[in-house]
């Protein structure tokens, strides 16, 4: 009796059911399987804890002007001096030349002037915009906002940070914690707070991601100490606030860094990738 | 014995396709082996409803259901039932065969058909990952359809891998039966092709999953190396964008020469027109393009994908990894080969002719329905327990749908008895036809009804 041949255009001496001992011969599972570490994984989640941590921060900073506790002057201060110091640094660390530095720093001081002045301009309508909302669903809307924000953020490493592609759901992200704090900012009393708070969730949703990708490309160092002065800010902030929100953000915290990676590492096991020949080829083209 | 056959698909006359060509070329050569076939599928509004007849005496039923994209069903589990019932009884269906693992309404007929002690067959035509969102959600759908099913048939050794895996079947009750072509159609042509011209022959719906990418970058390097090939490339689809832009690119506009989409019957005048076929896919579960092409007398490059490297022997074929490079250099032994002529289309044709032909494909099917006939038909207890094993999720969810389903099955026979359905008494008898009309049986079975 002649051998089992895998082809179909001649007529073999096996039934159209044989199993051929070589059945199943090309089915590789888990080829790709990269088992993950630990604390590579605990290291790697500081960028979900930045980003928890922001809007923790900006939470906590619109109860501050909420109840008057903090002067919206000493916010945009605050503001300034921040954005100033991480363009500063972000120039530092970048590679690029003199002269693209310059024309881009031109490009950059022009924008925020008008930036500024847009926002100053609109701080009062943005004040009244969604006034007659109840406060209820004002509540509801930015809480439902602000976790999207956090879902859709682009937590990626930085080889895909180098590529600068920003993606649809990195945009969506920010434009949903933009979105929350202009809710929310019209629950504030006086003009110069809307503003110092949308400026503040512009800077936090819309610049810092850009400088945290850089630093993550250059320093890890300097990544992972940023992760710390954030953590040490909200905690901060939170505890001046309540009691309760400080142990929620930082079970919250605690969760993120040190659960999460572990629930990981047993969700690995779960793995069951299958490939085989029937797989859609990827085309090698120059 | 001749048997009761229904074959129950989406995917039906007036579509064209080649799951669409297979169902019917399958049933006109049951037919003509004695058996009866019936046709289920849902209607095309507003002229193709209710009951239709095709030649040579295939019947075909319109379930009355709407359609959602690509011409299938939405998956509605028991609504089917009441229509199957009726059509299963009132024609004496011994086997339902379910067609296309897309098709809800082959699903739910292998799913009720239990109910009216029909025996179930299914023919899967195509490959699907494990990766992506439809392929997670159709395997799931595919495996709580597969579970109770006697026999399953499979176009390639690729594709029965595939879907033992997907189904989660025992691979014995799995068969591999390929697709065939109706070599009169596809003939090499008369004159045979002078070698100063090859013409290279692209026939294919043209996305990325037929591997345009691949095309677009091999073609200019082939025109620049040899002078005297020309492409001829017959489709349509998104990227037929890219390859227009890359002949105004190269200028090639003389050399490479795009038809738009070919109608299925035109494909054989095409085909006749060139001495190379190029296949570029990137997935193929059996590819028939192929083996019309080979059939036509043309040499084939193809990408190594899926059920490709079964279906023509090797010297009928030259292989390329899915790399540019690689399609280039087998681009260039196959303009060789037929440069010295060493492909003899004659021979090649003759070769189709006697392996994949419908008669052979029609019996070989034919053994597996005695194989399900030879079986005891599995009772409901065991059915409820392999539908539970299904997962801890699913498994209870198929598990409520076959009770139900039960369920529903007894109120059926409660409120429209047996005894009132209008049974069929006399069938088509294609003899007596044939007597009548004088019409040559071989033509009347041979030719597709999609011709012009």
């Amino acid at each position: 009796m002649s051998e089992w041949q895998r082809v179909l255009w001649r007529e073999q001496p096996f039934p159209d059911n044989y199993v051929p001992p070589s059945f199943l011969a090309d089915l590789r599972l888990n080829s790709n399987f990269r088992p993950f570490t630990y604390w590579s994984l605990v290291g790697a989640s500081g960028t979900l804890i930045q980003h928890i941590c922001s809007i923790s921060i900006l939470l906590s900073i619109f109860i501050k002007l909420y109840t008057n506790q903090l002067d919206p002057r000493l916010l945009v201060l605050i503001i300034t001096s921040t954005f100033i110091v991480g363009f500063a640094l972000c120039e530092a660390l970048s590679e690029e030349e003199e002269r693209t530095l310059r024309e881009t720093r031109a490009k950059v001081i022009k924008s925020c002037i008008l930036v500024f002045l847009t926002l100053i301009a609109l701080s009062p309508v943005l004040r009244t915009l969604t006034a007659p909302t109840s406060s209820d669903s004002i509540w509801a809307l930015s809480a439902f906002l602000l976790f999207l924000c956090l879902v859709l953020a682009d937590f990626r490493g930085p080889s895909a940070v180098r590529k600068r592609n920003e993606s649809l759901q990195h945009v969506l992200s920010m434009n949903a914690g933009l979105a929350a704090s202009i809710v929310l900012c019209s629950r504030l009393s006086d003009n110069l707070s809307v503003f110092a708070l949308v400026l503040f969730s512009l800077e936090l949703f819309g610049l810092f991601p850009i400088f945290r990708n850089q630093l993550k490309i250059t320093s890890s160092v300097i990544s992972h100490s940023l992760t710390l002065v954030f953590i040490v800010i909200a905690v901060a902030l939170q505890a001046s606030i309540s009691a309760l929100a400080t142990i929620t953000i930082c079970s919250v915290l605690v969760f993120a860094m040190f659960c999460a990676p572990g629930l990981m590492i047993w969700a690995q096991q779960h793995k069951n990738e299958i490939r085989g020949p029937w797989d859609v080829a990827v085309p090698i083209v120059r | 014995m001749p048997i009761n056959i229904a074959m129950v698909s989406d995917f039906f006359h007036p579509n064209i396709g080649g799951v669409e060509n297979h169902i019917y070329m399958l049933s006109v050569e049951l037919i003509k082996r004695g058996h009866k076939v019936i046709v289920i599928t849902h209607s095309h509004p507003p002229d193709r409803v209710g009951i239709r007849w095709l030649v040579p005496g295939v019947k075909v039923y319109h379930v009355p259901f709407p359609t959602i994209a690509s011409s299938a069903t939405l998956p509605n589990f028991l609504t089917f039932l009441p229509y199957l019932r009726n059509i299963l009884l009132r024609e004496h269906i011994h086997i339902v065969h379910g067609h296309a693992s897309l098709s809800s309404l082959a699903h739910e007929a292998v799913m009720h058909a239990h109910l009216m002690g029909v025996r179930t067959c299914f023919t899967d035509h195509s490959l699907f990952g494990f990766d992506d969102a439809a392929g997670i959600l159709t395997n799931k759908l595919l495996e709580g359809a597969l579970r109770n099913v006697d026999a399953v048939i499979c176009v390639s050794h690729t594709g029965r891998e595939n879907t033992v895996l997907r189904a989660a079947l025992s691979p014995s009750r799995v068969y591999v039966i390929p697709n065939a072509v109706v070599a009169e159609r596809f003939t090499p042509p008369e004159v045979p092709q002078t070698t100063d011209i090859i013409t290279i022959v692209v026939i294919s719906r043209l996305a990325y999953r037929k591997g345009v990418d691949l095309l677009v970058a091999t073609a200019p390097r082939i025109c620049q190396k040899f002078p005297q090939v020309r492409f001829l490339i017959g489709g349509d689809g998104p990227k037929v964008v890219e390859l227009h832009q890359m002949r105004e690119k190269y200028l090639l506009q003389d050399r490479i020469e795009l038809l738009g989409s070919v109608r299925h019957g035109d494909v054989p005048s095409v085909l006749q027109q060139g001495s190379i076929f190029l296949n570029t896919s990137l997935t193929e579960a059996f590819g028939i393009g192929i083996l019309e092409a080979a059939c036509a007398g043309l040499y084939v490059v193809s990408t190594k994908v899926g059920g490709v490297p079964e279906v023509l022997p090797s010297e009928m074929i030259s292989f390329a990894l899915p790399e540019e490079d690689d399609v280039v250099s087998a681009i260039s032994e196959a303009v060789q080969i037929v440069t010295d002529g060493r492909h003899d289309p004659a021979a090649a044709h003759n070769r189709i002719r006697t392996f994949y032909n419908w008669p052979r494909i029609a019996a070989r099917t034919e053994k597996v329905y005695s194989d399900i006939q030879s079986t005891e038909p599995i009772d409901l207890i065991t059915r409820m327990q392999r539908v539970l094993s299904l997962g801890p999720f699913f498994g209870p969810i198929q598990l409520a749908i076959l009770v139900v389903d039960c369920i529903f099955f007894l109120v059926l026979e409660w409120w429209y008895p047996r005894e009132n359905i209008d049974y069929v008494k006399y069938d088509w008898d294609i003899q007596k036809f044939e007597k009548l009309y004088g019409l040559d049986r071989r033509n009347a079975g041979v030719v597709p009804f999609n011709l012009p």
